[in-house]
C-alpha cells in the first residue's frame, strides 16, 4: 500500500471510529451457509430443491427490530453497461436473464433498485433499451444513474426515462435513499474543447486521467439527505443506495466520492445505515464508523480487485474464469426476514462458490504494482 | 591508469556525437567501447515510451491507432481494459505458464491473442507485428515493479 493511501486509511480510521464504533451492536462476523435458489428460465425452485451452492460471510445480521412490520425482499440489478444490441449482444442477453430472474423472485421482492450503469456510452439507444429490457420485471422499480449514462447529454435522456437522479421513500418501517454521486464531475470538458463524445469516453474509461475525481454526492445533495433524515429516528434503519461506494477504496478507478467524510458525517448520528452501492462490479465489504457497504455484482463483467485499499472486512470473490461470459456477474437479492435479519445475497451465475476459497482462488493473489495511463492525458490549454 | 584531461575532452565529445546521432536514429550503443550517455538513455526511452502509448491506446480502444495499425482488436465493444484497468490482473510477470484458461503451455502475448479472439471477439495478430510489440510494452510497462513470478498459477 502506497503511503499516500496508507495516510488516507489511517485518517479515515482516525476520524470515523471512535471508541470503537460500529454499525449496531449485533453484528456477528460469522460466516454461514445461505440457500441459492434457482430461478432460471422463470422456473422458480422451492427450498425444498434448492442446492446449498457457497458461503455468504459477514453481512447477515442487521438488526431491523425498531422498523421491522414484515418480512420484504428487495431486488438489486446494476451495471448492465449496454451497447446497442447490434454492437454487444452479450450485455443484452445477461441484463435480460437478470429481469427475467428478478421477475421470477418467489415470493415476488417488494421493488427493484436499479444501481446506474444501464448504457456504456450514454446514448438514447441504450438507455432506451435498458428500459425496455427492465419492463420484464413488474415489480415497482427505483432508478439511479451511473456515470455511463449521463456524459453524453449530461443526463437529459436518462432524466426524460426515469425521473430525479435522487429520492427517498419508506417502506415498512426503513427509510430508503437514492443517492446521484456521478452528476458532480468537474468540467474537463469545456477548455479542452469536447465533443459530447469525447466527453462520455473519457468518462467511460475506468481508468482515465481526463475525468479525475468525478464522483461525489455534492454539498446540495448533503444537505438534502440531512434534511431527509432529519424526521427519522436515530436508531431506525435506513438504507442508501448509490453507484459508488460511500467511502474511500481506490480514487484512481473512482472507487469512492470525494467527499466522504461530509457524508459520513451526516450520517453518523444513525446507527443502523446500510450503503448498498455498483461501480465496483465485484463482492465488497466495509464498515465505515457506523455504516455499512455491500458492494454488489455487475451483470456486464467483472472488474479485478483495486491493487491496493481492499477493505479488510471484504471476502474477497473467486477469481473469474475469463472464458465464461456468465462467470463473476450477476445480480442480488436482499432480504429482511421476520426475525429482524437483512440478508443480501449475491447471485452469481455460473458460480457455486461466490467466495474465493483460497489465496490462488481470487484475483489479488498476485500483489500488483500498477501505473496510471499514460496516453490519454496529451493536452495542453490552448493559448 | 588515469585519463588525461585531453583525452577525457576527446572521450566527452565523441560521446556527445553518439548521443546526437542516437537522438535522430536511436542507434545502438556501441557500449563495450563507449560509456552511455544521459542523452542516449533518453533516446532509448523515448523509442520505449512511444511504444508503450501505441500500446495504452490500443489496449483502450482507441479506433484511430487500431486502424493505423491494421487490427481489429474487438468487435463486441469490449476493450482489453474493460477487465484490465491499468493493465490490473494481467500478470506479465507470470508468464510463460500453464494458462488454464487455454489449457495449454502459453506465453504473455498467446493470452493477448486469446483475449482477443474470445472476449473481444477480434482477429488475433501477427506475434511478430508492431501491435502485439505495443501491447506487450504498454501491460509490461503499467506492471513494472510488481514481482516476476514465472510459471505461477
Amino acid at each position: 500500500m502506497s503511503n499516500e493511501v496508507d495516510r488516507e486509511r489511517r485518517e479515515m480510521a482516525t476520524v470515523l471510529r471512535p471508541n470503537g464504533a460500529r454499525p449496531d451492536g449485533s453484528l456477528q462476523i460469522t460466516r454461514r451457509l445461505f440457500v441459492h435458489k434457482a430461478l432460471y428460465g422463470g422456473a422458480a425452485a422451492g427450498a425444498a430443491g434448492a442446492a446449498l451452492t457457497g458461503w455468504f460471510p459477514l453481512i447477515n445480521t442487521m438488526t431491523m427490530a425498531y422498523g421491522a412490520e414484515a418480512p420484504f425482499s428487495f431486488a438489486w440489478i446494476s451495471d448492465t453497461h449496454l451497447y446497442p444490441k447490434t454492437v454487444n449482444t452479450r450485455f443484452v442477453d445477461k441484463a435480460t436473464r437478470a429481469a427475467k430472474e428478478v421477475q421470477a423472485m418467489h415470493p415476488p421482492a417488494d421493488f427493484l433498485i436499479f444501481g446506474g450503469d444501464i448504457a456504456q456510452l450514454g446514448r438514447g439507444a441504450e438507455l432506451e433499451l435498458g428500459n425496455q429490457i427492465l419492463q420484464e420485471v413488474k415489480i415497482k422499480k427505483y432508478f439511479i444513474p451511473g456515470e455511463h449514462d449521463w456524459y453524453f447529454d449530461m443526463g437529459a435522456k436518462w432524466r426524460q426515462l426515469y425521473g430525479n437522479p435522487n429520492w427517498t421513500f419508506d417502506h415498512k418501517g426503513v427509510r430508503f435513499i437514492g443517492l446521484d454521486t456521478i452528476s458532480r464531475a468537474p468540467d474537463y470538458w469545456t477548455p479542452r474543447r469536447m465533443t459530447p463524445e469525447e466527453r462520455m469516453d473519457h468518462m467511460a474509461t475506468l481508468d482515465g486521467t481526463v475525468a479525475g475525481p468525478w464522483a461525489g454526492v455534492g454539498n446540495d445533495q448533503i444537505a438534502w439527505m440531512q434534511k431527509t433524515l432529519a424526521d427519522w429516528h436515530k436508531d431506525a434503519p435506513v438504507v442508501i443506495f448509490s453507484h459508488n461506494p460511500l467511502y474511500e477504496y481506490y480514487p484512481p478507478w473512482n472507487f469512492w466520492v470525494r467527499d466522504w467524510r461530509e457524508v459520513n458525517e451526516v450520517l453518523r448520528p444513525y446507527t443502523k445505515v446500510t450503503n448498498i452501492h455498483g461501480h465496483v462490479h465485484q463482492v465488497l465489504y466495509n464498515e465505515i464508523g457506523t455504516m455499512r457497504s455491500i458492494g454488489m455484482l455487475a451483470t456486464s463483467w467483472p472488474w479485478p480487485y483495486a491493487p491496493e485499499g481492499v477493505p479488510k472486512l471484504t471476502v474477497e470473490m473467486i477469481r473469474v474464469d475469463p472464458g465464461d461470459i456468465y462467470d463473476g456477474v450477476g445480480w442480488g437479492r436482499i432480504h429482511q426476514t421476520s426475525s429482524t435479519r437483512f440478508e443480501p445475497q449475491y447471485m452469481m451465475w455460473g458460480r457455486k462458490e461466490v467466495f474465493a476459497q483460497s489465496a490462488p482462488d481470487s484475483s489479488s493473489f498476485h500483489p500488483e504494482v500498477l501505473r496510471p495511463r499514460i496516453a490519454d492525458n496529451g493536452w495542453f490549454y490552448p493559448d | 591508469m588515469q585519463d588525461s584531461y585531453a583525452h577525457r575532452v576527446v572521450k566527452l565529445g565523441a560521446g556527445l556525437a553518439v548521443a546526437v546521432l542516437s537522438l535522430g536514429t536511436a542507434a545502438p550503443a556501441k557500449a563495450d567501447r563507449t560509456p552511455v550517455t544521459p542523452a542516449q538513455l533518453k533516446a532509448y526511452n523515448d523509442v520505449f515510451i512511444a511504444e508503450v502509448r501505441k500500446g495504452d491506446l490500443l489496449f483502450h480502444g482507441d479506433a484511430a491507432m487500431a486502424k493505423k495499425l491494421g487490427v481489429t482488436l474487438s468487435t463486441t465493444g469490449m476493450a482489453c481494459a474493460m477487465c484490465h484497468p491499468m493493465a490490473s490482473d494481467t500478470h506479465p510477470g507470470s508468464f510463460p505458464k500453464f494458462q488454464s484458461t487455454m489449457g495449454k503451455f502459453a506465453a504473455l502475448r498467446d493470452m493477448i491473442n486469446w483475449c482477443i479472439a474470445h472476449p473481444n471477439q477480434g482477429e488475433q495478430i501477427d506475434t511478430d507485428s508492431e501491435a502485439m510489440h505495443a501491447l506487450e510494452s504498454y501491460i509490461y510497462w503499467s506492471n513494472s515493479g510488481s514481482v516476476l513470478d514465472t510459471g505461477k498459477y
